[in-house]
C-alpha cells in the first residue's frame, strides 16, 4: 500500500456564473522514501490538487466535490485526520514555489522554523530554538547560531528556501510536498535545493512529492511520475515507463517541446499547438482532443477511461482501448 | 552580513537623525509663527481701554515692542532655547510656562486616552470587520465607521453629553458625569468622543489591510504547519496587518491633540486648547507663541516616537 493515496480528486472554485473545474479526477501516490513528480503545463490542476489535500484552499469559493486522501490508509483530506488531529506540518509539510513572500516578514526565521515544534511537539521556545539552530545547519546554513535571530529579508532567495526547508522537516513529516521550489531560484541554486532535498530524503526516509514544470528536473529526482493535463491525470508510471514507454500523446507533446543538450542537434523544438481547455465550460470528451494529432471521432464526446498499460503504468486515452485499431508508433503498448 | 549588534547601533543612529530632525521642524514652526503673528493687524495693547500715546509708547517699551522685529525674534529664540517662553500679555502675572504646566498634563491625558481608545477601536473593529467580510458584522460596522468619519467631534460632543444626561435622569444616579474634569469618570466620555473620528478612520485602515494580507503566501505557509488559528492570526497576521495603522498613528495623534479644544470646551475641560484659542483672539503674543511652539514640539516628538516604534515592529525599516 502506498504511502499517500488520492484518488478521483475533484476540486471546483465558484466564479461568476458558475464554477471553475480545477480539478477533474486527480489520482496519484507516492510510496515511503520515494519521489513522486507532478508535471504538466501552468493551470492544468497540479498546485490545487495538493493544495486541496493540505487543506490550504479557500472555502469558499473552492470545493472538494469528489475524492479521497489517505494516508497509510487513514483519510486526511483537508489537512485533518479523523479525531481532528492536525496531518499538517507533523505528517505531511510542504514547500512553496516563492521562498521571498512565504516567510513571515515580521518574524524572525529562527522562530518561524521554531514554531512547528512549540505547536505540535510541546517543545519550550528555547528547546525549540536550539533544534531550529540545528536544522539550519542540516540544511547547510553557515552561520546558523546568528541567523536564527535574522529576518527574511536578511536572506537570500536560496537561503529562504532552505530556511523552508528545514522549517517543513522540522517535526519529521513521513511526506515533503514541494510545489514547484526550485522555479524562483537561479540555475545553480535549484541544483543545491534539490541535492538537499534528495540528502535529507534519504536520512529520514521521506516521501516527496514534486511539482514541477521542468522535466529534467523529473528525470533527476522522481521514482514515479504523474502527468496532469486539464485538471486529469492523463498518465502515471515509473519515470522510465513516461520518459521511455510514453502512453499519453501529450505526455509525448511534452517530450517533443523539451529541449535536448545532445551534440548536433539541429530539429527545431515542436510546441504542442493551440492552447488547454477553458475548464470553466470543459469538453464533454477528451481534454486533449482539439490538440491531440491521433484524436479519433469517439474523443469528442466521451472522455476516455483509465487503461491500465502495464503494471503500475496508466494511461488516460482511448488509444489503448482493446478494438482501438488505429496503431501510433509512438505510444507504447507493450 | 548584519548581526543584532549592528542593528541595534543602526537604530540609534536612525534615532538620533530623526530627533536633530525634528528639532529643526520645531524652529521652522517657531520662526514661522512668529513672523505670521507680528503681521497680523494689532498687538497685544490694542484691548486695553482708553490708553494714552504716551502710556502706549511705554507699555511697549516695557514689553520690547519697539524694538526691531528682527531683534525681538533673536530675543525670543534664545529666551525659548533656555526653555522661557515668557509673560501673558493679556493674564496678569502668569508666564506661559505656568499655563502650560498647569493645563497641558489635563490635555495630554484626554490626548492619549483618545488615542489609545481610537488604536485599540480601530485594530478590534478593523480585525472584526475584515474576519466577517459581508457579513453583519462588518456591513453595520462600516455603516458605524462612515459616520464616525463624516460627523463632526463637537456633534458627538454635544450627543455624548446630551445621551450622559438623559440616562443619568432616568436612572436616577449620575453614572458618568456630565462635565468637568478630576476623576477617571470625567474622562471616560470627552476621550471617547474625541477618539471617534479616528477610530473610524483606522478601523477602515485595518480592515483593508487585513484584507489585503489575507491572500499572503506566509498565511499559506501558517496554515500548512498545522498551526492553530488563534495563533496565526496573532503572530502571522495581525502584526503584519497592524503596520499602516502604526503608520498613520502620528499624524492621527496631531489631528486629537489639536482638534481636542472643542471637545474641551464642550465638557468644560481645562485643557490647554482653551487658552490656544483665547489667545489668538487677543493677540495674546507670548501666549500664541508659547503654546503652539510647545504643541508643535509635542507633535513632532510624538511622530518620532511612532516611527521608532514603527522600527521595533516591522525589523525592515531598522537598517534604513
Amino acid at each position: 500500500m502506498a504511502l499517500l493515496e488520492v484518488s478521483d480528486l475533484h476540486v471546483e472554485f465558484a466564479v461568476q456564473g458558475g464554477s471553475v473545474q480545477a480539478v477533474r479526477g486527480a489520482s496519484f501516490s507516492v510510496n515511503e522514501g520515494e519521489t513522486l513528480a507532478i508535471v504538466g503545463e501552468s493551470g492544468c490542476g497540479k498546485t490545487v490538487s495538493v493544495q486541496s489535500v493540505m487543506g490550504l484552499i479557500q472555502t469558499p469559493p473552492g470545493r472538494i466535490t469528489r475524492g479521497t486522501a489517505k494516508l497509510r490508509g487513514q483519510d486526511i483530506l483537508g489537512g485533518v485526520a479523523a479525531g481532528g488531529r492536525e496531518i499538517r506540518g507533523t505528517d505531511i509539510a510542504m514547500i512553496f514555489q516563492d521562498p521571498m513572500s512565504s516567510l513571515n516578514p515580521t518574524m524572525t526565521v529562527g522562530a518561524q522554523i521554531a514554531e512547528p515544534l512549540i505547536v505540535h511537539r510541546g517543545y519550550s521556545h528555547r528547546q525549540a530554538m536550539r533544534r531550529a539552530q540545528e536544522l539550519l545547519e542540516m540544511t547547510l546554513i553557515p552561520d546558523a547560531a546568528s541567523r536564527i535571530n535574522e529576518y527574511p529579508f536578511e536572506f537570500s532567495g536560496g537561503m529562504l528556501q532552505r530556511s523552508m526547508i528545514a522549517m517543513a522537516i522540522a517535526c519529521e513529516p513521513s511526506v515533503l510536498i514541494a510545489d514547484e521550489p526550485t522555479t524562483a531560484l537561479d540555475v545553480t541554486i535549484q541544483s543545491q535545493i534539490l541535492d538537499l532535498m534528495v540528502d535529507l530524503q534519504r536520512t529520514n526516509n521521506m516521501a516527496i512529492v514534486l511539482i514541477t514544470h521542468d522535466l529534467g528536473v523529473v528525470a533527476r529526482m522522481a521514482n514515479d511520475v504523474a502527468v496532469m493535463y486539464a485538471g486529469e491525470v492523463v498518465e502515471r508510471g515509473t519515470v522510465d515507463d513516461i520518459f521511455y514507454r510514453s502512453a499519453h500523446p501529450y505526455t509525448l507533446g511534452l517530450k517533443s517541446a523539451m529541449p535536448t543538450n545532445r551534440q548536433g542537434a539541429v530539429q527545431k523544438l515542436t510546441p504542442i499547438e493551440g492552447a488547454p481547455p477553458d475548464l470553466f465550460d470543459p469538453p464533454p470528451g477528451c481534454g486533449y482532443y482539439t490538440r491531440c494529432p491521433y484524436a479519433m471521432e469517439v474523443c469528442e464526446a466521451t472522455p476516455p477511461i483509465v487503461f491500465d498499460v502495464d503494471r503500475a503504468h496508466q494511461s488516460r486515452c482511448w488509444l489503448h482501448h482493446k478494438d482501438c485499431l488505429q496503431q501510433v508508433t509512438q505510444i507504447y503498448r507493450p | 552580513m548584519a548581526n543584532s549588534r549592528t542593528n541595534k547601533h543602526a537604530y540609534v543612529r536612525y534615532a538620533v537623525i530623526r530627533l536633530i530632525q525634528g528639532a529643526i521642524t520645531v524652529w521652522l514652526i517657531a520662526t514661522a509663527t512668529f513672523f505670521a503673528m507680528h503681521n497680523v493687524p494689532g498687538d497685544p495693547l490694542m484691548d486695553e481701554k482708553a490708553v494714552s500715546p504716551e502710556i502706549r509708547k511705554n507699555l511697549q517699551a516695557k514689553y520690547g515692542l519697539d524694538r526691531p522685529l528682527l531683534e525681538q525674534y533673536g530675543i525670543y529664540l534664545s529666551n525659548m532655547i533656555r526653555g522661557d517662553f515668557g509673560i501673558s500679555y493679556a493674564q496678569e502675572n502668569r508666564s506661559v510656562n505656568d499655563i502650560i504646566r498647569e493645563h497641558f498634563p489635563v490635555s495630554a491625558i484626554l490626548g492619549v486616552l483618545s488615542i489609545v481608545f481610537a488604536a485599540l477601536g480601530g485594530i478590534l473593529f478593523g480585525a472584526l470587520t475584515a474576519i466577517n467580510r459581508n457579513r453583519l458584522p462588518d456591513i453595520v460596522i462600516m455603516f458605524l465607521v462612515i459616520m464616525g468619519i463624516s460627523v463632526p467631534s463637537f456633534v458627538f460632543a454635544a450627543l455624548g453629553q446630551m445621551t450622559l444626561v438623559n440616562v443619568n435622569a432616568f436612572l436616577g444616579v449620575s453614572i458618568l458625569p456630565v462635565a468637568g474634569w478630576g476623576s477617571v469618570s470625567h474622562m471616560i466620555m470627552p476621550s471617547l468622543i474625541l477618539g471617534l473620528g479616528t477610530m473610524a478612520f483606522l478601523t477602515r485602515l485595518m480592515r483593508s489591510s487585513m484584507l489585503e494580507i489575507d491572500n499572503a503566501d506566509y498565511l499559506r505557509t501558517a496554515i500548512s504547519k498545522g498551526l492553530p488559528p488563534t495563533r496565526i492570526f496573532l503572530r502571522h497576521q495581525l502584526r503584519n496587518a497592524i503596520l499602516p495603522v502604526i503608520t498613520v498613528l502620528g499624524p492621527s495623534i496631531a489631528a486629537i491633540t489639536t482638534g481636542g479644544f472643542v471637545v474641551e470646551l464642550v465638557f468644560a475641560i481645562p485643557g490647554l486648547g482653551r487658552y490656544f484659542v483665547q489667545a489668538v483672539q487677543q493677540s495674546d503674543y507670548t501666549v500664541i507663541m508659547g503654546t503652539t511652539v510647545f504643541y508643535g514640539a509635542f507633535l513632532v516628538f510624538m511622530v518620532i516616537v511612532v516611527d521608532l516604534l514603527y522600527g521595533l515592529v516591522d525589523p525592515r525599516v531598522r537598517l534604513d
